[in-house]
């Protein structure tokens, strides 16, 4: 038990905590940093409610509440003003604010002085999550959590960088950027885990072959069923062409996950061949199949819970709007379902060809 | 024919091609996961308690996704438990963040679609923002506690008198491994499939501060992040169960 104690590390977590609150401490009087106008809240006083009915029978409540606080910044810095704010119990866009929270505020100059509030100032739990999971990451897994951290920080920059492109293009060509996006990921990914190595090579031969390929026979169905069941219009902030920008999220979502089963096979099938040198070709294939077809559910899984999970809210206020089930699901759920399903292929075919590539081309000695 | 549904029958081709009665029972896992989840909508939508419906739907996800996946039944076991650990702790996580970090249902850049709906439907969409932070994050633990507790499966078949310290170990080394590919799973996934308001956030010259406070980004961005700290935590608490039951068996 004390070898276990002794091994937990004290110092590390301790400067994590430290600097953790310093952290937080500072986000939370970061209003000078800001252009928009901070309003905190130091008295909240409940005015009157109001029963409400919709069309649809929904019953609610809507309050209306006065706000008595101070600016943080900006030209009317330490000015106190009130502000009344109306919300409802379901708080879909509004919201009750308690003494001690900040929110952006919209001043209106004329007639009078007069303020609006705007939304709330939510940077501080966004920080605080954001720093738990970095510093547990590095916690447990000490370099790994490290290195890990490391790709995602570069890829980040990468995809802001493709982001700034398309941006500049007009949305041109969404499809072309994000693919050649889509190969520089994987290669700068798949480089900082594995290094120049041939293991390298067919990891990320593997990655794209079958990412394009799954995206290639999504355009195939499209064509055929003439994309019936694909509602483009219920697509969410939209600012360019639907279709390729549709395409280009796919191409991407899926990339990871593809990336995720072509490692794990391939490093596996790597491992095997180290320990087994006199293996032969058609059986590093078939130990390469049975290893993927356990991991490629789970993993469908994964992206399935994501990309359908984000549209909760909106199918549970179609519901309620009086819309059938058939409508809410084909008006929020069909685009992540297609993303889903073509991500799934992806991950599946990943499978037999990251088996395939490696017992063609791995050395004798499995040597990376 | 809708699209989806050859999607569906070219995936169900593959699955049964590449992992023929494994492959299949995957393919069932994905469909009866969409059926829970489906019902958790409907059923929250006919104002049972969003967080009790999430617990009950989310359970049996993890008992489907878990058991439907082809492990043997003493790894599933073991995966199943160390998942519903990871679960608990991240709904006590979650549930506080969500009321703090107030990122419930929609945000300004929504307006256009909420038009002509009635948003005041009596439901509070800070319990369905705790909802959907549960059920998006169930994927990514069941495929960590299954990943790490069949890796360690395969270890003590190998070495029959390995020592319950020694497993504990392993099943750090292993997590080691799998937590680059897992996160670029998540974060991939999270630029993929926001593609659209990233490019929002470009085309309208969103500043820093802006997007660090966007109701929209920060509701899909925390949710990444509690997957991420369910696939961190997976690793000691799947490794922790599996040498505990190996230590009480070996006793």
């Amino acid at each position: 038990m004390k070898k276990i104690i002794n091994k937990i590390p004290l110092k590390l977590i301790l400067m994590f905590i430290i600097m953790g609150i310093g952290l937080i401490t500072f986000v939370k009087n970061d209003a000078f940093l800001y252009r928009q106008p901070i309003f905190r809240i130091d008295k909240a006083e409940f005015l009157h409610k109001n029963q409400t009915t919709d069309t649809f029978q929904n019953e609610d409540v809507e309050y209306t509440q006065r706000l008595l606080g101070t600016i943080l910044n900006g030209k009317y810095k330490d000015k106190k003003v009130v502000i009344n704010n109306t919300y409802s119990n379901s708080q879909a866009m509004d919201k009750k604010y308690i003494k001690g929270q900040q929110a952006f505020v919209i001043i209106h100059k004329n007639p009078s002085l007069n303020v609006t509030i705007k939304d709330y100032k939510r940077d501080v739990p966004i920080v605080f999550v954001l720093f738990l999971a970095i510093s547990l990451m590095v916690i447990f897994l000490k370099m790994s959590g490290v290195t890990a951290l490391g790709s995602i920080f570069v890829n980040s920059l990468l995809f802001i960088l493709a982001l700034l492109i398309n941006n500049h293009a007009n949305g041109a060509g969404v499809v072309i950027i994000f693919s050649v996006l889509a190969v520089i990921f994987s290669f700068v990914t798949l480089l900082m885990v594995l290094g120049f190595t041939r293991q390298m090579w067919i990891t990320l031969g593997s990655t794209l072959t079958c990412t394009f390929m799954s995206v290639l026979i999504g355009l195939i169905v499209f064509t055929i069923t003439h994309e019936r069941g694909i509602f483009y219009e219920s697509m969410q902030y939209v600012t360019q062409s639907p279709r390729p920008l549709f395409l280009a999220g796919t191409l991407i979502g899926s990339l990871g996950a593809v990336m995720d089963e072509s490692t794990d096979i391939i490093s596996s099938l790597f491992t095997l061949k180290h320990e087994h040198p006199q293996i032969s070709k058609k059986q590093i294939f078939k130990s390469g199949q049975n290893i993927g077809k356990s991991i490629m559910g789970p993993l469908i899984n994964v992206l399935f819970f994501i990309f359908m999970g984000e549209t909760l809210p909106m199918a549970i206020l179609f519901l309620k709007n009086g819309n059938s089930w058939g409508y809410s699901f084909s008006m929020n759920m069909s685009l992540g379902m297609v993303q889903s399903l073509i991500s799934a292929i992806g991950i599946v075919l990943a499978v037999p060809v990251s088996s395939f590539l490696t017992s063609i081309f791995i050395k004798e000695g499995g040597n990376k | 024919m809708s699209s989806i549904a050859l999607l569906g029958i070219i995936l169900l081709f593959l699955m049964l091609l590449v992992g023929g009665r494994q492959g299949f029972n995957s393919f069932i896992s994905l469909i009866l996961n969409f059926g829970f989840l489906f019902l958790a909508i409907v059923l929250i939508s006919f104002h049972l308690s969003p967080l009790l419906v999430t617990l009950v739907v989310g359970t049996i996800l993890l008992s489907l996704t878990i058991f439907l996946s082809g492990v043997n039944d003493e790894t599933g076991k073991l995966a199943f438990y160390s998942s519903l650990f990871v679960l608990i702790i991240l709904v006590v996580l979650i549930i506080p963040i969500e009321y703090w970090s107030q990122v419930q249902g929609f945000g300004l850049e929504d307006s256009d679609d909420l038009e002509g709906m009635s948003l005041m439907i009596g439901i509070s969409f800070v319990k369905i923002s705790i909802a959907t932070a549960i059920l998006s994050t169930l994927g990514a633990i069941a495929e960590s506690t299954m990943a790490i507790a069949s890796g360690l499966g395969e270890i003590t078949e190998q070495h029959p008198d390995i020592s319950s310290k020694r497993l504990l170990f392993d099943g750090f080394f292993i997590g080691k491994q799998i937590i680059g590919t897992t996160l670029n799973t998540l974060f991939f996934g999270l630029f993929g499939g926001m593609l659209a308001l990233f490019i929002w956030f470009f085309g309208l010259n969103y500043s820093f501060g802006n997007i660090l406070n966007d109701k929209v980004f920060n509701a899909e961005f925390i949710i990444i992040l509690f997957s991420l700290i369910g696939v961190i935590l997976s690793i000691p608490i799947t490794s922790a169960v599996i040498a505990h039951n190996w230590k009480r068996k070996h006793n």
